[in-house]
């Protein structure tokens, strides 16, 4: 009898129960200290049985199938291709007056190096605004992308992607000016990332609240923001 | 037979039975083996990661790990020069001057910066691989999933082959049972089938700032190691794919690979392992997928 708990409780499940059981009488708290060090055996099989397949739980199910891919030759998303490309120009432009920035100990020339691009780029486009770069046409597609991306079969994963990074409800963003660096990124969601329009190495796009950054990484500059378009539901939290 | 008798008998029980089984528990500490430990969560610069980097440093005496995976949010807040002094380089010093080094992944709260920083080994990418031993590791960047990130990862582990371990780390958990955030499931939708169809045995991730082991999901082994730093007390609601966890102080894991066995710990701040086993390496994912 003994025994056979014994190997049941490797199998993973049980055991985690009878722990439970021991934290809830206080009776036994000698036992769950010993028992908290005990090492478990698991190998993939052990695992697997350990799962109940008759049960649906939403942690394992298997999201649905994406939606179609948007048209990325559209005339919005071309002529937002277009003017990234000319920003990212400048930008390398501007890097060239820059001392190339390599892996260091030295943090100093790290942050140096992100404010001299930002102060260059900054002075470069005194003049810049929002939507310079996510056009009329450009946000339009960009719209139709995303919409589709949060009222589809996928939206629950869209939406629980932008809860996983607690997004602030109050950020304040302005064109042409730094990131704020204590305020953490929500995460793209990823099946939305792959319909946006691909973007060179130097920008990336980046969900803030409920705004799509246009963000230049290496100065972490804010090139430009479409406000609003992804639904959010807002807590302040890490 | 009173309950409360009966309750007694069943963990005295415990007590002798998995008492024996902790003692079986060893790391085999081979001279070829890969020898690592992995963080999350960790850059507050309070006293807590300070205290859970000292309790690394004691662990280290007896288990000489070569290695840290930093899951990612490496640095809160700031990203300033005292910053990564105060939430780096300070509470790790004792590791880093004794030659230890660290893989980061980038987190929701670091700046892309961080790639420069030499002590986080990323040579100024988002996302790169290294091999250790039999261990070839992958650091994602979960915050930014790009076609381009998927097209190399799946380049890489097919470089990879199939002899060695495979090993990825990033950020954002796949699979969680804790109560802030749960599980990354449109991340998922992209990676699980990549990791399945390349055999990738073990993946590593943070951000819920708890400790948990999750059953094998389609062959797979997921740790959240996200309270290296942080900690969310009492914010594991464990669920059916929960294998162990634990959410009442700091951890880090470490983690030994010898041949086909992957030996690991989950330590708390305070020395106490609150976690522990044996894992055998799947030949490939898919061969062991229910």
């Amino acid at each position: 009898m003994a025994l056979k708990i014994l190997n049941e409780a490797r199998g993973g499940l049980l055991k985690e129960r009878l722990r439970i059981t021991i934290q809830i009488r206080s009776g036994l708290l000698i036992a769950f200290s010993v028992f908290g060090a005990a090492p478990i055996y698991v190998s993939a099989g052990q695992g697997s049985q350990a799962q109940n397949p008759q049960s649906p739980n939403p942690q394992t199910q298997n999201p649905p199938a994406p939606n179609p891919p948007p048209d990325l030759k559209s005339l919005g998303f071309q002529e937002f291709s277009d003017r990234v490309q000319k920003y990212v120009q400048l930008h390398k432009s501007i890097e060239a007056t820059v001392p190339k920035l390599k892996a260091t100990n030295e943090p100093e020339l790290i942050v140096a190096h992100q404010k001299i691009m930002a102060r260059k780029i900054k002075a470069a486009r005194a003049h810049a605004k929002r939507g310079d770069i996510f056009t009329p046409a450009a946000k339009e597609d960009f719209l139709k992308a995303i919409s589709s991306e949060f009222q589809g079969p996928q939206a629950p994963h869209a939406k629980a992607t932008i809860k996983q990074g607690a997004p602030l409800s109050k950020v304040h963003l302005h064109v042409n000016e730094i990131y704020p660096e204590s305020i953490p990124y929500t995460s793209v969601p990823p099946t939305m990332l792959q319909k946006l329009p691909k973007l060179p190495e130097e920008v990336a796009y980046r969900a803030v609240s409920s705004d799509l950054v246009l963000l230049d990484v290496k100065a972490n500059l804010v090139v430009d923001y479409l406000r609003g378009v992804i639904p959010i539901e807002a807590k302040n939290g890490q | 037979m009173t309950l409360r008798r009966r309750f007694f008998l069943i963990g005295l029980f415990l007590v002798l039975a998995t008492g024996q089984r902790a003692d079986e528990f060893k790391f085999p500490l081979k001279s070829n083996s890969v020898r690592f430990a992995t963080i999350g969560d960790m850059g507050t610069g309070d006293k807590s990661e300070f205290e859970t980097s000292q309790q690394m440093n004691e662990q280290r005496k007896n288990f000489p790990f070569d290695f840290v995976l930093a899951l990612g949010d490496n640095l809160y807040g700031g990203h300033s020069p005292s910053d990564f002094e105060k939430k780096f380089a300070s509470p790790y010093k004792t590791l880093l001057d004794a030659g230890v080094k660290f893989y980061a992944a980038l987190g929701n709260h670091d700046d892309a910066s961080e790639r420069f920083y030499k002590p986080f080994n990323m040579n100024g990418a988002n996302y790169y691989s290294f091999k250790k031993g039999n261990v070839h590791f992958f650091a994602l960047d979960s915050n930014y999933m790009d076609p381009k990130q998927l097209d190399w990862l799946q380049k890489q582990l097919e470089g990879a082959g199939s002899k060695d371990w495979k090993i990825c780390f990033f950020h954002h958990p796949l699979y969680s049972s804790a109560r802030k955030h749960g599980p990354a499931t449109d991340l998922r939708l992209l990676l699980e089938p990549i990791f399945v169809k390349y055999g990738v045995n073990v993946v590593f991730a943070g951000h819920e700032h708890v400790y948990e082991r999750i059953l094998p999901q389609k062959g797979i082994y997921y740790f959240t190691e996200g309270s290296s730093g942080q900690l969310r007390a009492r914010g594991l609601d464990r669920s059916n794919i929960t294998a162990n966890g634990f959410d009442s102080d700091r951890t880090f894991m470490l983690v030994e690979i010898a041949d086909d066995q992957m030996y690991f710990e989950a330590v708390s701040r305070t020395g106490k392992v609150v976690d522990s086993g044996v894992i055998q390496r799947q030949q490939t994912a898919s061969a062991v997928k229910r």
